[in-house]
């Protein structure tokens, strides 16, 4: 009994000589008890078990601290730090992706069978994959359109706000933040008046003789703009423009103009000292504009439904109505799972190609 | 149905901002004092066991007044919110607890019929204490002994309404009569559905000569579905809504659309050139129905509510606010006995319709859960979903 409490003692007091393993240690283990409890590994008595295990390491930690010294809470301190923030990421981030994992693997045995059993059913992720595949294209095409669209509207307008702005600047950074105060949906649901048959930009259009060259460049189809896929990355576009300027804006601001006089100074021209001085620099923000706008957009299911018509249906369309009118879990939940990885693919290799590690 | 109730009538904005206006100056003046607890406590979304009824309805769909006059008349407390905005949202939100065999906070929800049907069917809502209504008999006779519920047990009608076509006449330049005016080549591109499949399939299949309640397989009514798909790929369908056709056909963006009553009659005051028929093959009725959930145990005031609503007295004053065609017998006399403009209303056709009508409505039996979602899925596959 005795050599038990001493061996007892003598690792509880090599693992004080190195705190930082400890502080490790619970943040790992209070990690994957959060897991356990949220994705419900465990249930009744053994969930109280890995409740219990988790305060006698919170506890641990406590007396690691205390008895340790500042030596010992000094190490600890970074783990410390970073222990909200991981035990949130596994609550409502590592949580979720299990259940939703298990979800999507699992089949139903008839349309009110509210607990799928897990059965390894690859056959959603089939069905995901094959019969929604359109839906998937339409999504990353048009997110990625709208995504280019505002680079081409939002570099100029943050550049002219950063440069040119003058007193100015704060009052036009306000204006691209204005749209936020009235809701998403209502924004979008006023592009049905602007854009109607009868209204305004399809009179003008008509009024300039200009509905033949729309036709043919695919934005009006039959002489609508509405419910048509130009009006949904139009949309798309519109919604997402300030996640592109403000970063762009931030990123511009913080240039130092004496090295573009600087340049000039060096006989560059001055499109010369924007390419090789002004663009290099604001790239981290471009980089995050993109991120920022394109993976919202891909999921985007608001300006598909209300400017689009049957044939401009974007995944989320999909993924809702497997959700709320099917009932499907299982499909639904292997819809989600591969944007979520397609997405992971698309921004590693765009983080490949243009990487910020080198910038900034 | 999708979220259909949006207008709300001028003097019912400007009561409801008075009350607002009201907590707000009680807020203040009693900011700090005992009082503040207390509001935030009637404020706040509690589970409803402290009242005696809790009824959870669709947006603006009724008045204030009649909650209060039920309280002083039964002398019962009851909360009254409008969460309910689309039945399958809804039914996504209750069914974690209900398949889990617990109760939910409110005792009596209205859903659309169809939703009903599926509620009785899973076993979530209980037989109504009908002894203890005896305004039972004054339920619209068209409304009895649905398929689904023949012998009246489990729901009885909130209000009810028609779909039908609506069109704007500037854009299609003539009347409409009948459902293959939807597929006429000259509305190309400028006709809208429903997202609603029992209103949108159920008055294609009008037109193909079915009688819709009759229809309990997929196969039955594939011929309106290889319709819809033929009309969609050809271009001819605009889009697929939910009440937002409104602004489309208001805006002429739809030629014409598969619509409810209750709406374009508000519609229609704003602009005289929409118009809304039933057409001649016939047109759908659907109904929003009371149901009392399981585990409520309050029998004694959910009977009582469903009493009082059915009186054709109460039940002529929400017609008068909500403007759908009531379920309960005796409305119109009781509209033109409170004269002025809820006179005029006993008057309009879309509200009373007519015998030959009403002859022309029809309404969806039962679909077997195998049934319905091919028929749900066979829908999301036109809608692009």
């Amino acid at each position: 009994m005795t050599s038990v409490v001493s061996a007892g003692r003598k690792w509880g007091e090599s693992l004080s000589s190195r705190p930082e393993n400890v502080g490790l240690g619970v943040m790992l283990g209070l990690g994957l008890g959060a897991v356990a409890l949220a994705a419900q590994w465990v249930k009744g008595p053994s969930a109280l078990l890995v409740a219990v295990a988790m305060l006698a390491m919170a506890i641990g930690l406590i007396y690691t601290a205390f008895a340790g010294g500042l030596e010992a809470r000094k190490s600890l301190a970074p783990y410390g730090l970073l222990k909200p923030g991981i035990i949130w990421l596994c609550l409502f981030f590592l949580a979720p992706l299990w259940s939703m994992v298990v979800m999507s693997l699992s089949s139903k045995a008839g349309r009110f069978d509210f607990f799928p059993d897990f059965t390894w059913n690859f056959e959603n992720y089939r069905i995901a994959l094959t019969k929604f595949r359109p839906q998937f294209i339409r999504s990353f095409s048009y997110a990625g359109i709208a995504t280019l669209l505002t680079v081409v509207i939002g570099y100029p307008l943050a550049y002219f706000i950063a440069f040119r702005g003058g007193k100015y600047r704060n009052i036009l950074l306000g204006l691209v933040v204005v749209p936020f105060f009235t809701s998403y949906l209502i924004r979008t649901l006023a592009w049905n008046n602007i854009l109607a048959d009868e209204g305004p930009v399809v009179s003008l259009i008509n009024t300039l003789h200009l509905s033949g060259i729309f036709e043919s460049l695919d934005i009006m189809q039959n002489g609508k703009l509405m419910n048509t896929p130009a009006a949904v990355i139009g949309g798309l576009t519109y919604n997402f423009l300030p996640f592109m300027v403000l970063p762009i804006y931030v990123s511009l601001e913080k240039i130092d103009v004496r090295l573009v006089d600087a340049a000039m100074d060096l006989y560059s021209s001055a499109s010369q000292a924007f390419r090789k001085v002004v663009l290099p620099l604001s790239l981290p923000g471009l980089f995050a504009g993109g991120l920022l706008v394109f993976i919202p957009a891909a999921g985007d299911f608001v300006n598909a439904q209300f400017l689009g018509n049957p044939q401009t249906t974007m995944i989320g369309n999909s993924i809702q109505d497997q959700f709320l009118r099917q009932l499907n879990y299982p499909v639904a939940s292997a819809m989600s799972f591969v944007l979520m990885i397609i997405i992971t693919i698309i921004v590693l290799i765009y983080t490949k190609f243009m990487g910020t590690e080198d910038l900034a | 149905m999708n979220t259909r109730r949006t207008t709300t009538p001028q003097s019912v904005k400007a009561s409801r901002l008075n009350r607002r206006d009201f907590l707000i100056r009680g807020g203040l003046m009693g900011a700090g004092a005992l009082s503040l607890p207390a509001l935030l406590a009637a404020c706040g979304g509690d589970s409803g066991s402290s009242v005696d009824l809790f009824f959870e309805n669709w947006p603006g769909y009724m008045d204030e007044e009649t909650i209060g006059l039920f309280q002083s008349a039964s002398g019962f407390s009851m909360k009254y919110t409008e969460a309910f905005n689309d039945n399958n949202e809804y039914f996504a939100k209750i069914q974690p607890e209900l398949s889990k065999g617990k109760t939910i906070a409110p005792d009596i929800l209205a859903p659309t019929f169809w939703m009903a049907a599926r509620l009785v069917q899973l076993g979530w809502v209980q037989k109504l204490p009908k002894a203890d209504i005896p305004n039972f008999v004054n339920l619209r006779d068209d409304l009895s002994g649905q398929s689904w519920d023949k012998g009246d047990e489990y729901h009885l009608p909130y209000q009810s309404g028609i779909a039908g076509i609506a069109y704007n006449s500037k854009i299609t330049g003539r009347e409409l009569k009948s459902v293959s005016d939807l597929f006429d080549p000259a509305f190309k591109g400028k006709i809208g559905m429903l997202t609603e499949m029992r209103d949108t399939v159920g008055l294609i299949l009008m037109g193909e000569g079915k009688k819709i309640a009759d229809i309990s397989t997929f196969d039955a009514a594939s011929v309106a579905f290889d319709k819809l798909e033929k009309a969609k790929s050809e271009g001819q369908i605009r889009s697929f809504t939910g009440n937002d056709y409104v602004d489309d056909l208001s805006a002429g963006n739809f030629a014409a659309c598969v619509a409810w009553s209750g709406d374009v009659l508000q519609l229609t005051k704003d602009n005289p050139a929409v118009k809304f028929i039933v057409p001649e093959e016939g047109g759908t009725s659907w109904y929003d129905t009371m149901v009392w959930m399981k585990g409520s145990e309050n029998s004694d005031a959910v009977a009582k509510w469903m009493n009082f609503l059915y009186d054709p007295v109460n039940a002529a004053r929400l017609t008068a606010f909500v403007q759908y065609i009531s379920p309960v017998k005796g409305v119109q006399e009781e509209l033109v006995k409170m004269g002025g403009d809820n006179a005029k209303l006993a008057e309009d056709p879309l509200l009373f319709p007519d015998a030959a009508t009403f002859g022309r409505l029809q309404s969806w039996g039962a679909l077997g859960e195998e049934e319905e979602a091919k028929f749900d899925e066979a829908f999301a596959s036109i809608t692009g979903a």
